[in-house]
């Protein structure tokens, strides 16, 4: 069993979070607290405690994924009751922003709710703010947004990491107890080693894509930033689950029974080669750590790595050439094209002024990728390169439980010029980017404190085996608790402040 | 076929392929929950789905997904067991997404046949293959502003490619025509061409006899039979004519310009289009199981061309009622039925192409939205035949079960339209004409019968039409045939 849970209701952490938003006082209090720290961190693009009203009415969003799942119905219904949790601005919350970072969309509403957002509303969460991030998600800083960098709490000269640099600093800020994120090739792990939290990438198909807006859709996760692995652990198990609106969607299995011995986790041999000491110290902390609650650490063969990030780097931005091809200011987001001689004039002038220079980059790639006489070269290839890291790691997982990787080769890096160019970024979602072309899930958890920077490490498990990575995340979590950054603001300080009583929240 | 117009002409040979776009009947669009309905107002069955919104995601309908395996199956075609969603992408404003989810690498079916009657003989054609694919909205030009009508977005649509066989303009306007039959019965499309339910597009070559395909030609926008026949004919006459004056016929895609005639090249790209195809990743290959299959054989129906030969056979109707019976599904269902419930084959189908089709026609009625029913028609041609009512009542008892819905008995007793057969009845008439007309009356006394048919049409006017004709005449007969040994005899 995790530390932290209560029978029937939200995790401890997340329960005190209910109790301030209890109130419409409470609410009120949040939000200036909110809004005022956020200026430090620019982790959030919209913010109100009060518009969603989903969580309150049970109704759980317009789209019709109720009853379309299997997730438990009793306790699921009370797991995250009041619980305010904060969606990064690529996942769509009816009536909330969903402007992906970009300048093309930025001002566009919502008009339906995603399946994953719709589950928590039902389970009795409430989305009180959208989160900052790298525009579509292409990024490892956050600082390729309309709205300006996210900066990270630990140090505002420092960045967040990304693509969901803001659901994991305004986690880390502790101005909501858990966010959802996405993750392509690292975006919800990376930005959470950097900002001290734990992040989650599920297993692909264990949660539904449908109102994710797509980067690179065969490798794109919802995944959750925590505080803490138990509200993690509720709030996967709350959006788990098959949807008839995302037909890459599974039924997710029950877990088989425990093996009988401890379990097993490996570290691939190799991994810490040529990564930057602070990460190596981190990951042999938690090694340690592992040992001393009596998990057995072992070395394990994983082969090389070194096409990985080129494969993923040519499937992510073929597919990324096409789902960005909808953006075309024709029927939603800006348009810089009024007065055009005609379609092609309108389209090329909105793409244009629309689109930041990271995503161009990108969709030119993709789009060069796939031109006819060249997908065998590269397409193609990258797809049997996917498939030989995929059976590297099915063959690893034969002989370990889980598997120990650092989440990114360097601790957090500066902001701006002083930080790694766009290239060695790309160079470093090696160790994250390989659970998305195998489609593992994956944790990162939070590893030591170097240099007042956190570094995280992560966990990867087989298929649909999220219960393991959760098993392994609780003696680290119980052998030292989450670091929290200087400035924290966490329910703690919210409640009773300005004369509010506990009659109140009856 | 008609002789060749010159020995020049001759020397040269058309190929022709079909790409033909059937879309399907269903109740919802093909990725989405939104209707599949021809006529509503614009963008008015939309979504966030069919609009590609940001985050949205295809969810495949079984039904269209079943009526594109139908129709590969009746095409003869080698079903997919696990058939492959691709991406196609191009910009285009009525393309919310900028891609079309089709399908390339693995089509629903493959390497098929189709046998038209092409010119009176049976013609096979091989089908290249059938895939299911999403259709485009409808972009409209008005002035200097362009309007996009997303309703046809996300709509179920199935792309059949023929193999270059077809030798002709006719031939392909026949057998397009055949196909159109075929869909219909098969019930998977309403091969409605004015609402652009069945499109197509033709690919056309011209060479010299035995020298395999030409340049190809593609044309687009042939929306009526008419344009497909024109089209082609054009486009043969002017490749032919470009070889035989020593050039060489250049590839491209041209249009048919319905307003003068001819086909007209389009707007030429700088680079070739490239469509970028790779496999659709929000959906997953869909491999049929038994049970899919078994409903695909379930929804098999009889062909338009074995059923016209089996119609002919079997009821002995002319082989052209026989087209036209089976020109409808709902036609050929209704013979049939009729005839089931007692009728006289050769006069239903005679009644069914001349009078029926009249009324409907007139009416702007279906046959199966009309009042009159297999068995009403069967009851009205079993009194016909029973000389319970003339022909020309008969026709006035059809139309009255058209407009006002009921049985033809009723109309006949209630509107007391039955026959006179009864001499006893007649008698009395007819010699009041007699005596009306004494000039006429005096003809026929003096043997001409030319004016008996004058009597007769008297007598049907004081009887509206109820007098039996036949029965009028034997009485004329009687009255003036000599009787042996004196004058015809004067009553009175």
């Amino acid at each position: 069993m995790l530390t932290g849970m209560i029978d029937n209701g939200p995790p401890e952490a997340a329960a005190a979070w209910s109790a301030v938003m209890s109130t419409a006082a409470g609410a009120r209090r949040w939000q200036q607290a909110a809004l005022a720290a956020d200026e430090a961190i620019n982790g959030f693009v919209e913010v109100d405690a009060t518009r969603d009203t989903a969580a309150v009415t049970g109704a759980a969003g317009n789209n019709g994924a109720a009853g379309s799942q299997g997730a438990a119905g009793a306790t699921a219904a009370q797991a995250l009751a009041g619980v305010p949790f904060a969606v990064k601005d690529n996942i769509a919350v009816q009536g909330f922003s969903l402007s992906c970072g970009s300048a093309l969309l930025r001002g566009l509403a919502a008009p339906y709710t995603a399946t994953a957002v719709a589950r928590l509303q039902r389970a009795g969460a409430r989305v009180v703010g959208k989160t900052n991030l790298d525009e579509f998600g292409m990024g490892s800083s956050s600082e390729h947004s309309c709205f300006g960098p996210v900066r990270n709490p630990w140090d505002s000269e420092v960045v967040a990491g990304g693509s969901s640099g803001g659901s994991a600093a305004v986690v880390a800020a502790g101005l909501v107890p858990f966010a959802l994120g996405s993750d392509t090739g690292g975006s919800v792990r990376q930005p959470a080693s950097f900002c001290g939290v734990y992040g989650l990438k599920p297993t692909y198909g264990a949660v539904s894509r449908f109102g994710l807006v797509a980067y690179a859709s065969s490798l794109d996760v919802i995944g959750v930033t925590a505080s803490d692995p138990a509200t993690a652990r509720v709030v996967f198990e709350a959006m788990r689950g098959v949807d008839q609106l995302d037909q890459s969607s599974a039924d997710y299995p029950p877990p088989p029974e425990p093996a009988p011995r401890g379990l097993v986790v490996g570290v691939p041999k190799g991994v810490l080669d040529g990564v930057d000491p602070a990460v190596r110290r981190a990951l042999e902390a938690c090694r340690d750590r592992l040992r001393e609650a009596g998990v057995r650490c072992v070395p394990v063969e994983l082969g090389s790595l070194e096409y990985v990030v080129p494969a993923y780097y040519v499937i992510a931005t073929a597919e990324a050439s096409a789902n960005l091809a909808r953006y075309d200011g024709v029927r939603y987001g800006t348009r810089d094209g009024y007065g055009a001689a005609d379609a092609e004039e309108m389209t090329i002038a909105a793409r244009s002024a629309g689109f930041g220079a990271e995503v161009k980059l990108r969709i030119l790639v993709g789009t060069y990728v796939l031109r006819s006489g060249f997908q065998e070269q590269y397409y193609q290839r990258a797809q049997r390169i996917r498939t030989l890291i995929r059976r590297s790691f099915e063959r690893a997982f034969g002989e370990v439980d889980l598997l120990l990787m650092p989440t990114f080769p360097v601790p957090p890096f500066a902001r701006g010029d002083a930080g790694l160019d766009a290239f060695q970024q790309k160079q470093g979602d090696l160790f994250t980017c390989t659970a998305n072309l195998t489609g593992h899930p994956a944790l990162a958890v939070p590893g030591i404190i170097d240099g007042g920077l956190p570094i995280g490490v992560q966990f990867m498990a087989p298929y649909f085996r999220e219960d393991l990575l959760f098993q392994v995340a609780a003696p680290l979590a119980a052998q030292c608790e989450t670091p929290r950054p200087p400035r924290y603001l966490g329910p703690g300080a919210l409640r009773g402040a300005g004369g509010a009583s506990c009659g109140e929240d009856g | 076929m008609a002789a060749k117009a010159s020995s020049g002409a001759a020397a040269y040979q058309p190929h022709i392929g079909l790409e033909i776009h059937v879309q399907l009947v269903t109740n919802s669009k093909v990725f989405c929950q939104c209707r599949n309905a021809f006529g509503d107002r614009p963008n008015e069955n939309v979504c966030p789905v069919c609009l590609g919104y940001p985050g949205i995601l295809p969810a495949l309908n079984r039904e269209a997904v079943l009526g594109a395996y139908m129709l590969a199956r009746t095409l003869g075609c080698t079903l997919s067991t696990r058939t492959v969603f691709e991406r196609k992408n191009y910009f285009y404003p009525d393309l919310p997404k900028n891609y079309q989810i089709s399908q390339f690498g693995a089509p629903v079916g493959r390497d098929g046949a189709f046998t038209a009657e092409i010119d009176g003989s049976p013609t096979t054609v091989g089908i290249r293959e059938v895939h299911l694919e999403e259709d485009a909205g409808k972009m409209i030009h008005a002035g200097d502003i362009s309007l996009l009508d997303y309703n046809r977005t996300g709509t179920p649509l199935v792309e059949v490619v023929t193999q270059p066989e077809l030798t002709g303009a006719t031939a392909a306007e026949q057998f397009l025509e055949e196909f159109r039959r075929l869909v219909r019965f098969l019930g998977v499309c309403d091969g409605n061409m004015e609402q652009g339910s069945l499109r197509c597009d033709a690919n056309v070559s011209v060479n010299r006899f035995g020298a395999g395909l030409g340049s190809k030609v593609e044309i687009k926008n042939l929306n009526s039979f008419k344009f497909v026949r024109n089209a082609l004919a054009f486009e043969i006459g002017r490749q032919t004519a470009v070889m035989a004056k020593g050039g060489a016929v250049r590839v491209e895609t041209r249009l048919w310009n319905e307003n003068r005639d001819c086909t007209e090249p389009m707007r030429v790209k700088e680079s070739e289009d490239d469509y970028r195809y790779f496999p659709e990743p929000d959906l997953p290959p869909f491999c049929p199981d038994e049970a899919f299959f078994a409903a695909v054989e379930e929804r098999m129906v009889e062909l338009p061309l074995a059923r016209r030969d089996r119609l002919r056979e079997q009821f002995a109707v002319t082989a052209q009622q026989a087209a036209f019976l089976t020109a409808e599904p709902d036609t050929a269902d209704f013979f049939e039925r009729a005839v089931a419930a007692g009728a006289d084959a050769s006069l239903a189908a005679r009644w069914l192409g001349a009078d029926i089709r009249g009324h409907l026609n007139q009416r702007r009625e279906t046959l199966a939205a009309s009042h009159l029913t297999p068995e009403r028609l069967a009851a009205l041609l079993a009194m016909l035949g029973r000389g319970e009512v003339n022909g020309k009542i008969a026709k006035q008892v059809l139309a009255k079960v058209i407009a006002e819905d009921r049985d033809p008995e009723a109309v006949v007793e209630q509107d007391g339209l039955r026959q006179i057969t009864d001499s006893g009845e007649l008698r009395p008439i007819l010699e009041r004409v007699v005596a009306d007309n004494p000039r006429v009356a005096a003809q026929i006394a003096a043997g001409e019968r030319k004016p008996a048919g004058f009597l007769v049409g008297q007598v049907m006017r004081h009887t509206a039409g109820r007098a039996h004709p036949d029965q009028v005449h034997a009485l004329i007969e009687a009255l003036y045939e000599p009787a042996p040994g004196g004058e015809p005899r004067n009553d009175g």
